[in-house]
């Protein structure tokens, strides 16, 4: 965090008023019309010239602001860099706890969908564009009535936020319209139970208990767990504190893959192997309902939460039964685990908010009983993301009067009235609280490129019938001084904020139980476990292309969401991967193709919400299956469920871009148990060179010039595998997206991948990324006729577009693969607004040559340029690669070989460390750390 | 030679064969078979159209199978060539005097490969506008080449060997465009002909020359056959993939090309023979002693299948090992054993002297060896490259429309220029032959 630290210091890119900010922001919107979006800009301006530029404004430097994302409502501090008022990539905030400086898949590619095409315009009248002047004009005489009537027969939805000032403003609409109703809609988990959440600190815990829970992704404190996790994974000097990892799940998930002992099992089975655990964990072993794998299971986990008293940690998914969250708190009570490893404090979203009239069904009820005769639906997407999209439909359609107001003309807004754009959140002012209760100061890098305006701003409008600018209303609410606000702003975090209270014990101990599982086997039908889409989640992000094309954690599937099975169902069932069946819940049915995927649980099927979009453009229409359909009313019916199954006897293409997750005795992955930590042999390396290298101190290795020596170093350790370097580097290295034929033909062009094998006979699952090796010897150097690529003298092997004639001979001759080929032109269309994404220190590519991983050859520069400016060496960790950045666990290091205090340097000198294909004699500069395993003896 | 060969005079040969070109007999077959190779070409020309215009994309290939069809094309028509220097140039060298009825066409069918062979190196490129990036020529930047890589290799020996072919070729022809010149009975046939043959008086000095010239380019050539396709071997040996990373490949690519070469002789002077009577010329000795080679080399490049395995397996590396188990047992298993039926065994049937004399036989197995030549360069490209040395980057390649369209494409600008061969140039070296018919003695 060193190194970004100086451009958002309170003193020095800051501009010194708020006015001028705020200029500089018009200015910005004035670039972006010159830029070929002339009419999108809120109103008409004076296009300005940068003949007097802002004071302090560099042309050409790139500028980071600190700003807030959204995460399913809750917020993390990032900063985004901009390049004359353009942003164009996203970081994490390091002074944001909950990111650290890193950022995942999503948050990089959101990105995108600020220059997304397809992203609502204009207010829609029943299918015809109009201004926000019609609605306006539609809208106020009613707004009046409404008023007079103290809002009766007026419905909000909202999906629930951290916002404090949304929040308020939902009070202040609530005091104005006494009668009227607002309701909340989220389409996946609440983090929060009955007012209070959970925040767990893995750092301190070392016998996690994870039931069907995906903290290291699915979770909005995941970059944090994520960070606090590996670092207990990782070797340090030869000496490694390692933590383990249980894990019950039905099916891999990003946590699954990181277990040292991992029980799979059908959600039937959860509460009796829980009943057993909590039976040993209060002394009465009874395993007698238990098969074998569930008892050896139970035994271990018993034995080593009783050995760790105080620092064990149980913890269930959002989405587990009640009994089996209950379960979890009452686990961490007697292991006195409370106020340790597990925090729990007032919940940071406003689910649970006083005066909310409820969700989806009391509004639907409410609509159906006329109760509810106008009706306003901020952000959320209901008619996609309820189980009854048709029904919930049919009572919008008696609705008098309905508002959508979304980023997209969803289904949602298909089926309302009127539809109004919602700005970006990179286009808006506001503020969200993190998991970890920061507060987070959002302000806009942009003017708003499509007319949209911000929830904060709709609902003030809604309010209180006047248009006001955002700043005002989130200003408006904080009462502290210009110079705290402006630090707030520089920061993007709140200073003072944050830290969840910690609850005292809550009960005795000797409730610890859970109640007997009623799980009954049905022939003919399924187990179904609901979740969400890892990069989709709900489906809001099925226009991004980016998350589309980013491989799935297991699957490696893109662009399409299908229903995983296991093999033993497969073969039982002579299901392949592809085969569409029918799924039918209660009478609504679906047709989802299958992937087979080991380590499921047999008679169980999982089905991913967020795919088979109906309303959606360009990239997001279409893939995959509505996972919705199969969801049931109540709270344990949304995640988990039983279905009738048939075959449809049809199959359709599905995309996985790693096909083979078997290592085939090739070794890929090196493993080691942290039991053996001691023992460790460092990896000789292999001398089959005929010309050795020179050993230090001879009058060769003494004539070689004295240069930087780049390397990476990968800790298998602590990856998780979550592809936030693959988004991350997307994003730098204007990457292009390829769509879902063209990655079905081996196309797609990710510059770093994840690999992911089966180790340990499928028991495990090790993920590895792959960026460009950098070889020492590089096979693709020797093969290009023309010269194309080339070694610099800091060790690189370059990529020279421009030379390229595209042989694809250095592909062929890669052994890591790493290199892409622009088969087609994959640039966008020239007048696309996607191009205002890119970055502008990277070359986009044309048809017909060959890319791969640079090592961010641009931020090496870059870093270069500044040391030499300031007459200073380059110091170590200034510069880091997009990747690197990016990563959550800091399982990527990159440095100088040549420096001999280098981390990189440091870590390469563990006995972990081992060259991929070192066989190979390419030496190459990127390597790894062998992945450690910790499991129980 | 042939009992019948002996009874022809050189007014036979000078006759037959330049009337084949002069009196254009039997021109509905002629026209209905250029027309057909002509449509074919017409194919060709879309689809390279269509390459320019989308890029290689429209093909089936990808990462990791970066090379497909076009390397595939482009070795099997190199190897094609082969034959047409090895008959025209060693065998001249060797003294193997049955060689002259078959030369003249098998050096046309070479140049013709190698012009068919040409085009893939410039078409497979990601961007074809810069193929001359390749070649050394002083450029304002300084750059060069990089002339480690074999594929500059291969622009030396591909172009070297077509020039020397082409010369090869063209100096024979001499002192028969002369004879037409001389027979020709229009006056613009006589001119054109007159133009071709450079002012060819016949004359002792003129004779003296064109033999000296001949044997200096059949020199030249001779270390061409070896050179050229051992170079395109190098495409694969110098690179590390295993099932490519193989010493044997130069002298086996080598062995493969004759074989495949004369398969296609075999394909094609057959119909070619039966349509214009050239029975007395091209005798079934003929046919046979290129079965024998068929045979030999058949065997060396079966030789070369089984020391891949051998050495993969005495190696003991993983990467060699699975990538000979993958080809015959992997999902191309199919293109694996239908090469060695292709390559192996049906060439086998040529032991017996009845089925070697047999001209029907004979022309399936040209035809077969042909396909399992073909198959055998898509065997080591797709199949080395599909499964290399990480399992996370294994494919597969799904030929396209557009992968077959370019390939049958080519076959017809192959035959496209045969059938104008055939039609305006001389199919046998009369001038040769004419020789051996007047010294029958020195032949045999």
């Amino acid at each position: 965090m060193t190194d970004r630290r100086d451009e958002f210091s309170p003193d020095a890119s800051s501009p010194p008023l708020e006015m001028e900010r705020r200029e500089f922001l018009r200015l910005a919107g004035a670039t972006a019309a010159l830029a070929g979006l002339a009419g999108c800009s809120r109103q008409p301006k004076a296009l300005r010239p940068y003949v007097v530029p802002p004071d302090g404004w560099i042309p050409g430097a790139k500028t980071f602001y600190a700003t807030a994302m959204p995460w399913e409502g809750f917020g993390r501090g990032i900063l985004v860099e901009t390049h004359e008022g353009r942003p164009t990539k996203i970081e994490g905030n390091p002074r944001h706890r909950d990111s650290g400086g890193s950022t995942d898949a999503i948050t990089q590619a959101s990105i995108r969908d600020l220059y997304d095409p397809d992203r609502s315009a204009a207010p829609v009248r029943q299918g015809t564009v109009a201004s926000w002047a019609d609605f306006s004009q539609d809208w106020l005489p009613r707004w009046e009535r409404l008023r007079a009537a103290q809002g009766d027969g007026w419905g909000i939805v909202i999906e629930p936020t951290t916002s404090p000032t949304l929040r308020r403003l939902i009070g202040e609409w609530s005091k104005a319209f006494p009668k009227a109703r607002w309701y909340q809609h989220t389409a996946l988990a609440r983090y929060d139970r009955a007012g209070t959440q959970e925040d767990y600190r893995f750092a301190a815990a070392d016998v996690v208990l994870a039931i069907g829970s995906d903290f290291l992704l699915n979770h909005p404190a995941a970059l944090r767990y994520t960070r606090e996790f590996a670092q207990r994974r990782k070797i340090d000097q030869g000496r490694l504190n390692a933590n383990r990892l249980y894990v019950i799940e039905s099916a891999w998930t990003v946590t699954g893959g990181m277990a040292d002992e991992r029980l799979v099992l059908a959600p039937s089975r959860f509460e009796p192997v829980l009943r057993a655990i909590s039976d040993g964990l209060n002394g009465r072993d009874d395993f007698a309902s238990l098969g074998e794998t569930e008892r050896d299971f139970a035994a271990k986990v018993i034995a080593d939460l009783r050995r760790v008293r105080g620092t064990g940690l149980c913890l269930a998914g959002p989405e587990q039964s009640a009994s089996v969250r209950t379960w979890t708190e009452l686990a961490n009570r007697l292991l006195a685990s409370e106020g340790r490893t597990v925090i729990s404090g007032a919940a940071m979203r406003g689910d649970g908010d006083a005066g909310c009239a409820g969700g989806l069904a009391e509004l639907t009820a409410a609509l159906n009983a006329v109760q509810v005769r106008q009706v306003c639906i901020l952000g959320a997407n209901p008619v996609y993301t309820s189980p009854n999209g048709s029904e919930f439909r049919e009572a919008l359609a008696k609705a008098e009067y309905s508002v959508h107001f979304g980023q997209y003309l969803d289904e949602t807004g298909e089926g309302c009235q009127w539809h109004l754009p919602e700005s970006h959140y990179l286009e808006a002012w506001g503020d969200l609280r993190g998991y970890d209760g920061t507060l987070l100061m959002q302000q806009p890098l942009i003017e708003p490129l499509r007319q949209g305006k911000s929830a904060i701003e709709m609902m003030h409008w809604l309010t209180t019938g006047l248009a006001a600018e955002g700043y005002d209303i989130v200003r408006g609410g904080y009462s502290v001084d210009e110079e705290t606000w402006r630090e707030w702003l520089n920061a993007g975090v709140a200073s003072g904020s944050g830290g969840l209270s910690r609850g005292g014990a809550r009960g005795p101990h000797a409730l610890f139980d859970i109640e007997s599982g009623t799980a009954k086997h049905e022939s003919g039908s399924i187990e179904l476990v609901i979740r969400a889409e890892p990069y989709l989640r709900d489906g809001r992000y099925a226009n991004n292309a980016w998350l589309q094309e980013l491989p799935r954690p297991f699957t490696s599937l893109v662009w399409d969401n299908a229903l995983w099975v296991s093999p033993e169902m497969a073969q039982r069932e002579k299901l392949a991967t592809g085969d569409v069946l029918r799924l039918t819940v209660k009478n609504r049915s679906v047709e989802a193709p299958v992937v087979v995927v080991n380590g499921t649980a047999d008679g169980c099927a999982i089905a991913e919400l967020g795919g088979g979009r109906r309303r959606a453009d360009g990239s997001g229409k279409g893939g995959g299956f509505d996972a919705f359909a199969l969801r049931g009313e109540s709270e344990t019916e949304r995640w988990l469920g039983r279905a009738a199954w048939e075959r449809t006897g049809r199959s359709m293409p599905l995309v996985q871009i790693q096909t083979e997750m078997e290592t085939e005795d090739r070794h890929p992955i090196w493993q080691f148990a942290a039991a053996d930590t001691e023992h460790l042999q460092p990896r000789e390396d292999p001398a089959i060179s005929l010309f050795p290298t020179p050993p230090p101190g001879s009058p060769a290795a003494a004539s070689a010039p004295v240069h930087h020596r780049w390397a990476m170093l990968i800790d298998l350790s602590s990856c998780t595998g979550c592809s936030a370097c693959v988004a991350a580097c997307q994003a730098e290295n204007n990457t292009p997206s390829v769509g879902k034929d063209q990655c079905g033909r081996g196309r797609h062009m990710h510059w770093i991948r994840v690999d992911r094998y089966w180790t340990d006979g499928g028991t495990r699952s090790a993920p590895q990324p792959v960026p460009c090796m950098q070889c020492e010897k590089a096979p693709c150097e020797l093969v290009c006729p023309v010269g194309a690529t080339v070694h610099s003298s800091e060790g690189l092997n370059e990529m020279v577009y421009n030379r390229c004639v595209g042989t694809r001979y250095c592909s062929n001759n890669c052994p890591y693969k790493v290199r892409r080929f622009n088969f087609f032109d994959f640039r966008a269309p020239r007048e696309s607004p996607l191009h205002l994404q890119e970055n502008p220190a990277v070359t986009v590519r044309a048809r017909g040559v060959m890319e791969k991983c640079s090592y961010c050859v641009q931020r090496i520069d870059e870093a270069r340029i500044a040391s030499e400016r300031e007459h200073r060496p380059l110091r170590d960790g200034e510069l880091r690669t997009a990747c690197q950045q990016a990563c959550p666990a800091e399982a990527i290091v990159f440095g100088d070989l040549s420096d001999p205090n280098s981390a990189v340097l440091r870590r390469k000198r563990e006995r972990t460390h081992y060259a991929l294909l070192a066989e190979l004699n390419t030496h190459p500069r990127t390597t790894y750390l062998a992945r450690m395993v910790n499991p129980s003896v | 030679m042939s009992d019948r060969t002996h009874r022809l005079t050189i007014a036979d040969v000078n006759e037959r064969i330049s009337g084949v070109v002069l009196d254009f007999p039997k021109p509905k077959v002629w026209f209905i078979g250029f027309a057909a190779s002509f449509a074919v070409l017409m194919l060709l020309l879309v689809a390279i159209i269509w390459l320019f215009t989308k890029g290689v994309g429209i093909w089936g290939i990808n990462i990791p199978i970066a090379w497909a069809f076009a390397i595939t094309n482009f070795v099997w028509w190199i190897g094609i060539g082969h034959a047409g220097t090895f008959i025209s140039a060693i065998l001249f060298l060797l003294f193997q005097k049955w060689r002259t009825t078959i030369n003249r066409f098998t050096e046309a069918m070479t140049l013709f490969a190698v012009a068919c062979a040409g085009l893939f190196p410039l078409l497979h490129l990601g961007r074809p506008i810069y193929f001359y990036w390749l070649l050394p020529y002083p450029d304002t930047m300084g750059l060069w080449p990089q002339f480690r890589s074999p594929l500059v290799w291969d622009v030396f020996a591909v172009s070297t060997y077509g020039t020397v072919s082409l010369l090869f070729w063209y100096v024979g022809l001499l002192p028969d465009f002369a004879t037409l010149r001389d027979r020709a009975q229009r006056i613009w046939v006589r001119r054109v002909y007159g133009i071709l043959s450079w002012g060819w008086s016949g004359a002792g000095r003129t004779w003296k020359h064109y033999e000296k010239a001949y044997v200096i380019l059949a020199g030249l050539a001779t270390p061409l056959v070896v050179s050229v396709h051992s170079i395109v071997g190098m495409d694969f040996a110098v690179a590390m993939l295993p099932g490519w990373h193989s010493t044997i490949f130069p002298p086996y690519f080598v062995g493969g090309a004759i074989f495949c070469g004369f398969a296609m002789v075999l394909t094609l002077v057959i119909p070619m023979r039966k349509l214009y009577h050239l029975e007395d010329f091209i005798t079934l000795r003929h046919l046979e002693l290129m079965a024998i080679v068929l045979m030999v080399t058949g065997w060396i490049v079966t030789y070369g299948y089984f020391s891949e395995f051998f050495t993969a397996w005495w190696s003991g590396d993983v990467f060699e090992r699975y990538a000979q188990v993958n080809r015959a047992l992997g999902p191309y298993k199919g293109s694996f054993w239908a090469m060695v039926f292709c390559n192996c065994l049906a060439p086998q049937v040529l032991w017996s002297r009845r089925m070697r004399r047999c001209v029907p036989v004979l022309f399936a197995i040209g035809l077969i060896v042909n396909v399992g030549m073909w198959l055998e360069r898509y065997v080591i490209i797709v199949e080395s490259l599909h499964r290399d040395f990480l399992p996370s980057s294994w494919g597969m390649f799904h030929a396209t429309f557009w992968d077959w369209a370019t390939f049958v494409g080519t076959i017809g600008l192959f035959l496209t220029l045969i059938f104008l061969f055939v039609r305006f140039i001389p199919a046998i070296a009369m001038a040769e032959l004419r020789r051996q018919v007047a010294q029958p003695g020195e032949a045999s």
